[in-house]
């Protein structure tokens, strides 16, 4: 299995920068900065077929071209290492892998927008990556590629580690911004963009972590090159997919993008613990669908999954055994969610904790009959809420009405949840 | 009130950037770091430091799970309620905390030590179930593991408490 | 020009504008809650969904965050959309208390509205309501959390639309609630619109708490008459007492919002001293009885005396009709016309205001809002014309410039430059000003400059030691170029520490910029809320201080004062004491309790503009009428001491003594006229008064009597040539150092008005004496130490302030009710300063 952005993964230690140099580490960099236009930059990652790895898949050359030539400066670069997404931690492993991917990204999408100013927003549970972070910023610097006049180029760019304190909302791009600027983390709605408007009303280009990790190799190989790293034509590159639940061996695995949903569990988890029966997964973190059954062998891209009406997220695959309550389950993510609500628009707000509450009734047994419809109307009415957190928060709950509206009937008919035993 | 070189530091922290706001999430986690929590007294410190109005913060303070604005033990044991470790033995190792600790979510130990809070995933699900203290985490925790941490933070397990950890 | 249908009619509307307000337009309100015309869209509440049946979007989506685009087609009434609004209402209703009977929003509520509307009636959540704990915000809102459907209104109308930061949003997901940092009074002077923006009974009415459904009041479109710009209000009443006001909407003006001292500041009307019989002094007399021997006494001074001894006094807060109708009775009976203004300066500067404002120059604030750079000179906003400070607000978030040229240090909540500059040197900064407008080669000149008074201050102008200071000599030709490059300058200028000169000098600023193609306005600020009118019906009447001399030389023996009280505002109170008591004769018509009314002989209670309809001209030359809200009487609270009413048939309306002032001047008039002089009604009174000024009142049923209408001044009115003014009457302190006094305004306590309102009398801030910690080192104070300033008359003992924007030679103190500051010297009286 070709390794890119895990090529340098140790059990016991974080890569060096001379690890990553000697590996062609700021190659990238140094061929591009001084030397590319910016278009080019922008064509080889659209030609690549990058997209955006934080959950939403956009395609990152088109995100740096809607920053305009004429736009005003200083520009912003956001590197998002907030990762709450339950079940996510691919960002996590990167960062205490190959730390200098990342940084080395930055700076080329710093260049290819003109970006000098570099901001890494990190959760608050990341306390050891921020300073991982913080300690290699100090020696990419040292090493002059970061800093002023980068290796002679005349492009400078500064980075720095904004540590969060801890709410889901503020991975969202645009309450990112605010939250960067010491505002309250609300999110806003476009237009204008972030691109043109974000942090201080300045062009904000803001990507996922693993995104960004990409964009050197991609420079580094080609096009072309990246497109083959994945398992079927129709996708590109490699995935960080992580794996948990109720399998052996829970982890992160770099993986073609479009790896079988089945591989990834049996040939790289190490299929299901001892006495666990499969049930279902929710493919990309807790605010994707629930995946039927007849999905377990589906092509795990961007592309496949949106055919399927599901979304790859952020590839982070909860597996749910047959023991488990996928009504306590989904409970718990509506408990998280409704937490985590922005409390900006009403239907998140108040539509959420309503959900819960419904949930927590039927779990404990006081369900009634008409529950059912009513969550199915709320879980299509959050949709219409100010950003995508509260049809996020929808999705296990829709798919669980859908797939598996007999395991709440159970609960609603026997006044009881009928796995008791556990959770 | 800070005192006189720690204000000196909190200020050079600050004047780094251009606009101070920026700096308002280090500069709450360097106070509560070195005070515990963030009190009123601080919290309008902090207001005067980055020149915005104590509501400005107070905006900001009581919007994030892991700033305090009450008194907190000095270790603050966050665990991981996230639906990875809900399936993978959360309700155990609660109960487990809530025993030897004799406290419930939301206390502070009598002696002002420690701290049980929730806190939703924490990004280490492939170490379920997993908790943080101080911002330090931990993973793949049984009892065993607990009383262990427990005891190497100086917590005496074997003292007789109300057990019951009554919800 | 986007062409849309929405619910089958054909709209049009400009680019840019939200569907919601498109529908607005073509008459058919959607549901909303977050959405206000002036706050914008905030997508919050997801209440003014609508559905997208053709054009550039489909489907469900909020009809505020979309702009009407050519060829859409909309839906309000589609089911889904409807549905889709109920199940809103169903999770804001979630956690309401359901507490309308005891809420003081009932019958005015938005959610009440929405509620039954959108057709939730059935409560399906089983379990706990979230609850909040309410916080003490000051006397003059209420505050209730737990009814609150998090719309942000509160949040964005306070820190974005007005830029105060002591209030705001609170806690995260369904925790946030909207508040202070603590329990304490809030620091916005324009709070009070919480009030009307919160759809909700979370911000409601403090001091009309528990008083009364909106339907149990009579209501009635009002104007603010406590400074000159002439907010446009709603007024209710109650059991004849005044009960609220409410902003209301005028987009000349005062757009949606007006001051807390607007809002608050009616007490006056229900103040428990104000009079409400006729009295011949001591005793209290039929109201026919004291107009006869008014009549009587007049009639004996005028022969023995001449009609000349025989002044009259009126004032900026009294109506159009009352200073016409003094005028008409002072012309008839050849007395002496009515005087208006305190001296020759503010009548110089408010005189010439009114002639140097042509259609053309004039702006209203919603210009001022639109404007790219404002320069204000002379004039403190917040406290001189409040709402003044946030249309400088709404300039500066769309990219204006603000300069501001005064010596005081100026608070005003966006960014500005302020260069301080003291009274005596703001003519020649303005000269150097215009020097360097004109030094840009190609800038045309404009026409000769129309000021009479420029030869009379030219000494002042060039004497050495009124040369600006260097550094504002620096900033000059910045401002100059600054000015140059922006399209629609306003200049603000007012009239408070200025003499004419200043106005003037204003005013050929803006025709100079007029001159090099900017569409460059003025926006004066005057004295009083008809000041504008005083100056039309009085330009040649003497100044207070002119009628005082002339008591004292014992010309003047009979002083009939309407709706003026000179005591407030005169400085030496000593002086005007024992000129009143020289009077042969003092009639005093007013419907304040003034201390006048305490040494006059004979006493006529008047109506206020709530009880009869009064016209007010508004410092932009808007003329606005109010209407009568209640009539005259004793509010029913203080005829029976709070005590159910009596059990009685009256065929009158206990404590209605009093008339409109100017009904009381025309009898008078008509009593004193030897040829029957028929008695006229009040549109014959307008009539004579078209006649008198070209002024006329719109009689056509649709008028436009709720915007108001600006005069066209020139065709209309012939102001005689203005007097030399005064030089402006600072107290000079420490004479060594030549310090000067000024006395001025502040937002509360200096008012005339709201001085008479409980509410805003507790909130005054202490008085504090102003200066620039230079000029109080050299007189060896210390900023927050009591000073003493002493003269020959008076001690008076203040606290001293000092500001670094303040301009070194200067102090001011406000002209605060509890301060006698009156009595700190006469006009040219030396006073000293002492630390505590
Ligand atoms: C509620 C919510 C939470 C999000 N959290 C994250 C996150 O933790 N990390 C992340 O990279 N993107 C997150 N996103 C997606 C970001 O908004 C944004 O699309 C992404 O950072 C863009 O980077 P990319 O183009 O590299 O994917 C979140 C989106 C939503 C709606
Ligand atoms: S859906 Fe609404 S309340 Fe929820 S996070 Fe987004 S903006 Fe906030
Ligand atoms: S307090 Fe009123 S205005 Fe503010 S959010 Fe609540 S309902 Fe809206
Ligand atoms: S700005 Fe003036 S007119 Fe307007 S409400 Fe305030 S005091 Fe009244
Ligand atoms: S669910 Fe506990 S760490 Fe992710
Ligand atoms: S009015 Fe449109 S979302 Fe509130």
């Amino acid at each position: 299995m070709t390794q890119v952005l895990f090529k340098n993964r140790h059990p016991d230690r974080i890569a060096t920068m001379e690890e990553y140099r000697a590996g062609g580490g700021y190659d990238a960099l140094t061929a591009v900065l001084g030397k590319y236009p910016r278009s080019k930059v922008q064509q080889l990652a659209l030609d690549a077929v990058l997209l955006g790895r934080g959950g939403a898949g956009f395609p990152a050359g088109k995100k740096w071209m809607t920053v305009a030539e004429t736009a005003p400066f200083p520009r912003y670069m956001v590197c998002n290492a907030d990762e709450m997404e339950p079940g996510t931690f691919k960002d996590r492993v990167l960062i205490h892998t190959d730390p200098h991917q990342i940084i080395e990204g930055m700076v080329i999408v710093g260049y290819s927008v003109m970006a000098e100013r570099g901001i890494i927003f990190i959760r608050a549970s990341y306390e050891n990556a921020a300073r991982i972070l913080e300690r290699e910023i100090e020696r990419a610097t040292t090493a002059g590629f970061l800093g002023d006049n980068i290796l002679g180029s005349g492009f400078s760019m500064k980075i720095s580690v904004h540590r969060s304190a801890g709410r889901y909302i503020c991975g969202e791009n645009t309450a990112q911004i605010n939250a960067i600027q010491g505002k309250r983390a609300n999110p806003i709605q476009p237009p204008p963009y972030a691109t043109e408007k974000g942090l201080w009303n300045l062009p904000t280009v803001t990507h996922n972590v693993e995104t960004l990790a990409c964009v050197p190799h991609i420079i580094r190989n080609g096009p072309e090159w990246f497109k083959s790293l994945a398992a079927i034509p129709t996708a590109a590159g490699t995935k960080l997919y992580c794996v948990s639940g109720a399998v052996q061996h829970p982890g992160c695995f770099e993986l073609p993008m479009g790896t079988r949903l089945s591989d990834i569990i049996e040939n790289h988890a190490g299929g299901m613990q001892a006495g666990c029966a499969y049930k279902t997964c929710l493919p990309g973190g807790a605010s994707t669908r629930f995946l039927p059954k007849s999905l377990y062998d589906i092509e795990m891209d961007f592309d496949t999954m949106k055919k399927a009406g599901h979304r790859l997220g952020t590839g982070s695959i909860i597996v749910f055994d047959e023991k488990t309550c996928l009504v306590g389950a989904t409970l718990n993510m509506m408990a998280f969610f409704a937490r985590e609500s922005c409390g900006w628009c009403t239907p998140c707000r108040e539509g959420l904790p309503y959900m819960r509450d419904i949930l927590a009734r039927i779990e404990a047994g006081d369900g009634k009959p008409e529950d059912i419809p009513l969550l199915r109307q709320m879980s299509k009415y959050v949709w219409n809420s100010y950003c995508a957190l509260a049809p996020g928060a929808a999705s296990p709950v829709e798919s669980l009405l859908t797939y598996f509206e007999d395991e709440v009937q159970e609960h609603i008919h026997q006044h009881q949840c009928p796995f008791s035993s556990k959770g | 009130m800070i005192p006189e070189d720690f204000k000196q530091q909190l200020q050079q922290h600050i004047a780094g950037v251009e606009h101070p706001r920026e700096k308002v999430m280090d500069v709450i986690f360097m106070l509560q770091d070195r005070f515990g929590y963030l009190s009123d007294e601080l919290l309008e410190d902090a207001a005067s430091l980055l020149k915005m109005t104590p509501l400005e913060v107070e905006e900001i303070a009581t919007f994030y799970e892991f700033i305090y604005r009450r008194p907190v033990g000095g270790h603050v044991i966050h665990v991981c309620d996230g639906v990875v470790c809900w399936m993978s033995g959360y309700t155990a190792i609660l109960d487990h905390l809530r025993g030897r600790l004799g406290i419930d979510f939301g206390e502070t130990t009598p002696d002002g030590r420690f701290t049980l809070l929730p806190t939703c995933c924490i990004g280490y699900c492939d170490r379920a179930p997993a908790m943080m203290i101080n911002r330090k985490v931990y993973g793949n925790l049984t009892p065993k593991r607990i009383d262990e941490i427990l005891e190497k933070l100086g917590w005496d397990i074997t003292g007789k408490r109300d057990d019951t950890g009554s919800l | 020009m986007p062409k849309l249908i929405i619910d089958g009619r054909h709209i049009e509307v400009a680019p840019g504008v939200k569907v919601i307000a498109a529908a607005e337009q073509a008459g058919i309100m959607i549901p909303r809650f977050c959405y206000h015309p002036a706050l914008g869209s905030a997508g919050a509440c997801r209440m003014c969904a609508v559905k997208f049946l053709e054009g550039p979007v489909h489907g469900l989506q909020m009809s505020c965050m979309m702009e009407a685009k050519d060829g859409m087609v909309v839906s309000t009434t589609d089911d889904e959309a409807v549905d889709f609004r109920r199940f809103v209402i169903e999770l804001l209703m979630r956690n309401h208390p359901h507490d309308c009977p005891v809420c003081d929003e009932g019958g005015h509520c938005l959610l009440q509205d929405e509620t039954v509307s959108s057709g939730h009636v059935m409560r399906r959540h089983i379990g706990k309501k979230r609850t909040h704990r309410d916080q003490y915000l000051g006397e003059l809102i209420q505050h209730e959390m737990n009814r609150c459907i998090h719309c942000y209104r509160c949040r964005r109308f306070y820190q974005d639309f007005c830029g105060y930061h002591d209030f705001g949003a609170m806690g995260s997901a369904n925790r946030t609630c909207f508040g202070r940092y603590a329990d304490g009074p809030l620091e916005n002077p324009f709070s009070g619109n919480l009030i009307d923006i919160c759809p909700t009974g979370v911000l409601t009415d403090k001091p009309a708490r528990f008083k009364g459904r909106r339907w149990d009041f009579e209501r009635a479109p009002s104007l603010c008459i406590h400074c000159s710009l002439g907010c446009a209000t709603i007024v209710s009443a109650r059991y004849r007492e005044l009960v609220r006001v409410e902003a209301r909407h005028n987009p000349a003006v005062n757009g949606h919002f007006i001051c807390d001292r607007g809002r608050f500041g009616f007490g006056f009307a229900n103040h428990s001293n104000r009079p409400h019989h006729a009295r011949i002094a001591p005793a209290a007399a039929t109201y026919a009885d004291a107009l006869q021997a008014a009549v009587n006494q007049l009639t004996e001074i005028s022969r023995t005396f001449g009609s000349q001894a025989i002044g009259t006094v009126s004032s900026s807060r009294a109506g159009m009709e009352t200073l016409m109708a003094l005028k008409i009775l002072a012309s008839a009976q050849q007395w002496r016309s009515p005087s208006c203004f305190q001296d020759a300066r503010q009548r110089n500067a408010v005189v010439s205001a009114v002639i140097r404002l042509s259609p053309d120059t004039a702006v209203c604030l919603h210009d001022v809002e639109c404007s790219d750079h404002i320069l204000v000179i002379a004039a403190d906003p917040i406290a001189e014309a409040p709402m003044l400070a946030l249309a400088l607000r709404q300039a500066w978030r769309d990219g204006a410039r603000v300069t501001v040229l005064d010596p005081r240090p100026v608070s005003l909540p966006c960014e500005y430059t302020h260069i301080p500059v003291a009274p005596k040197q703001l003519s020649a900064v303005l000269q150097k000003l215009m020097n360097a407008l004109l030094s840009s080669p190609d800038t045309p000149q404009f026409p000769p400059l129309r000021t009479s008074d420029d030869a009379h201050n030219a000494g002042t102008v060039s004497s050495p030691s009124c040369d600006p200071k260097p550094d504002t000599a620096l900033q000059l030709p910045l401002l100059a170029a600054s000015l140059q490059s922006s399209q629609r300058p306003v200049i603000v200028c007012g009239t408070n520490i200025v003499s004419g000169t200043v106005v003037n000098a204003a005013a050929d600023l803006v025709m100079q910029l007029r001159a090099s193609r900017k569409n460059a306005g003025i926006f004066n600020i005057l004295p009083g809320a008809n000041a504008f009118g005083a100056a039309i019906a009085s330009p040649d009447g003497a100044s207070f201080s002119e009628i005082l001399t002339a008591i004292e030389s014992g010309e003047i023996q009979a002083l009939l004062i309407a709706e003026s009280n000179p005591v407030r505002w005169f400085p030496d109170r000593a002086r005007i004491r024992n000129a009143f008591k020289k009077l042969k004769l003092l009639v005093a018509l007013d419907y304040l309790p003034t201390p006048v009314l305490d040494v006059a002989h004979i006493i006529f209670p008047t109506q206020t503009h709530f009880e009869t309809p009064a016209v007010f001209i508004n410092q932009e030359g808007r003329m606005q009428q109010t209407s009568m809200v209640h009539c005259n009487g004793m509010p029913l609270s203080q005829q029976t001491a709070g005590k159910h009413p009596p059990r009685e048939f009256r065929h009158d309306v206990p404590g209605a003594g009093a008339k409109p002032a100017w009904q009381v001047l025309l009898e008078l008039n008509a009593a004193l006229s030897a040829v029957n002089t028929p008695l006229p009604s009040y549109s014959e009174l307008w009539e004579q008064i078209e006649q008198e000024t070209g002024i006329a009142i719109d009689r056509r049923p649709d008028s436009d009597i709720l915007e108001g209408r600006r005069l066209r001044l020139e065709t209309q009115v012939h102001l005689p040539e203005t007097p030399p003014p005064d030089t402006p009457p600072p107290i000079n302190l420490q004479e060594d150092m030549s310090l000067e006094l000024y006395p001025v305004e502040s937002f509360c306590g200096t008012e005339e008005l709201s001085a008479y309102a409980p509410i805003l009398c507790r909130m005054e801030p202490m008085p504090e004496l102003i200066m620039h910690p230079s000029d109080a080192a050299g007189c060896g104070l210390t900023d927050g130490g009591m000073v003493t300033i002493q003269s020959d008359a008076v001690t008076l003992d203040v606290r001293l302030k000092t500001a670094a924007g303040t301009a070194t030679g200067t102090a001011f103190l406000p002209r605060h009710r509890q301060l006698v500051w009156r009595q700190a010297g006469s006009t040219d009286s030396r006073a000293s300063l002492l630390q505590k």
